[in-house]
């Protein structure tokens, strides 16, 4: 359920936003998340929407990009997806890794009038 | 019109995670984030770790709990100082409410610092506390599949500990399985077989934490 902590600090976002560029209505908003933060799509809508309820954002549809888990190899430097759970660089083998995408909880923008 | 933001959705957490962090280290602290599921044994492996240590270290504990001091109390008997967070029903804690805390101890005179975080192997993982390192602590009875199951968890741990491995035989517990998936996710990270109601591996999990606060200088 940390679905509902995070909802609550991207409405304060988007609120913010909302504010600075003096707009009416929030139609949409635009987030990144990745696969390893294991959001629940459906909750995170719902907790968003209780979080904004009664404000401009109220209506506002969220679009979520669900981004999967890549992998940088500190040997060989390969840059690769991981598929499922094996965290080994698909090259050499190594696991000796930096996870460069995969943990991202990421507001790309707003939309509204 | 669409305006752009671009921006981590947990900013505020992690810029607060960030400036505790820098104040712990300041203090030659180190503090551990310890994540499990509810019943895994965090409490017991804390209440071994304060019989073993508070002789040769100056510990503090923050203890999250979803509503009860039920835990702190069973850490009380040790003479050692323990804040307790109540969540209120929040799933795990965030750097803010340490932040708050970490008033409440003299840092002056603290060596490490245990924050034993809501039972919960999904959501604390995501929140930053400002920690050196995360500590996952599992237990055999829950099953071999939460490496596989939690990956974000275990790729993130400084260490794992394996708790009742005693309890292995009245069990469908697969430790190979368990290894192998552990290997896949985080090969190499320092791991701990114990049972803290018999005391096996726990001297191996002494020396690797008293070796862990030596690295940073002394007082």
């Amino acid at each position: 359920m940390h679905e509902i902590k995070i909802a609550e600090d991207l409405s304060a976002i988007v609120l913010e936003a909302a504010k600075r560029e003096k707009l009416a209505r929030v139609t949409k908003v635009n987030i990144s998340f990745g696969q390893l933060i294991q959001i629940v799509p459906d909750i995170f809508r719902f907790a968003f929407n209780e979080a904004v309820r009664d404000s401009v954002a109220e209506s506002a549809e969220i679009d979520i990009e669900i981004l999967p888990v890549k992998m940088k190899c500190i040997k060989c430097k390969n840059d690769f997806q991981v598929i499922g759970n094996r965290f080994a660089c698909n090259v050499c083998g190594s696991t000796d890794l930096e996870i460069i995408q995969g943990k991202e909880l990421f507001i790309k923008s707003i939309e509204g009038e | 019109m669409e305006i752009k933001i671009m921006k981590n959705i947990l900013d505020r957490n992690q810029n607060k995670a960030d400036e505790v962090r820098n104040l712990i280290k300041s203090k030659k602290i180190l503090m551990m984030n310890i994540i499990s599921s509810p019943g895994a044994g965090k409490t017991t492996f804390l209440e071994r770790t304060c019989e073993a240590l508070t002789s040769r270290f100056r510990i503090g504990i923050i203890e999250g709990d979803v509503t009860t001091d039920r835990d702190a109390r069973r850490l009380q008997k040790y003479n050692i100082p323990i804040v307790v967070i109540n969540t209120e029903g929040g799933c795990h804690l965030d750097s803010h409410s340490i932040s708050r805390v970490l008033d409440l101890f003299d840092l002056d005179n603290l060596d490490i610092l245990f924050i034993e975080n809501v039972g919960n192997l999904i959501c604390p993982s995501g929140f930053d506390l400002g920690e050196a390192f995360k500590l996952a602590l599992v237990s055999t009875a829950e099953g071999d599949d939460k490496p596989a199951k939690y990956p974000l968890l275990f790729r993130e741990a400084g260490a794992v500990v394996l708790n009742k491995i005693d309890l292995i035989p009245y069990t469908n517990f697969n430790y190979d399985s368990f290894m192998h998936d552990l290997n896949n996710i985080k090969s190499g990270v320092p791991f701990f077989k114990v049972s803290c109601t018999r005391g096996d591996g726990l001297d191996e999990w002494y020396k690797w934490i008293s070796d862990q606060r030596s690295l940073l200088t002394d007082k």
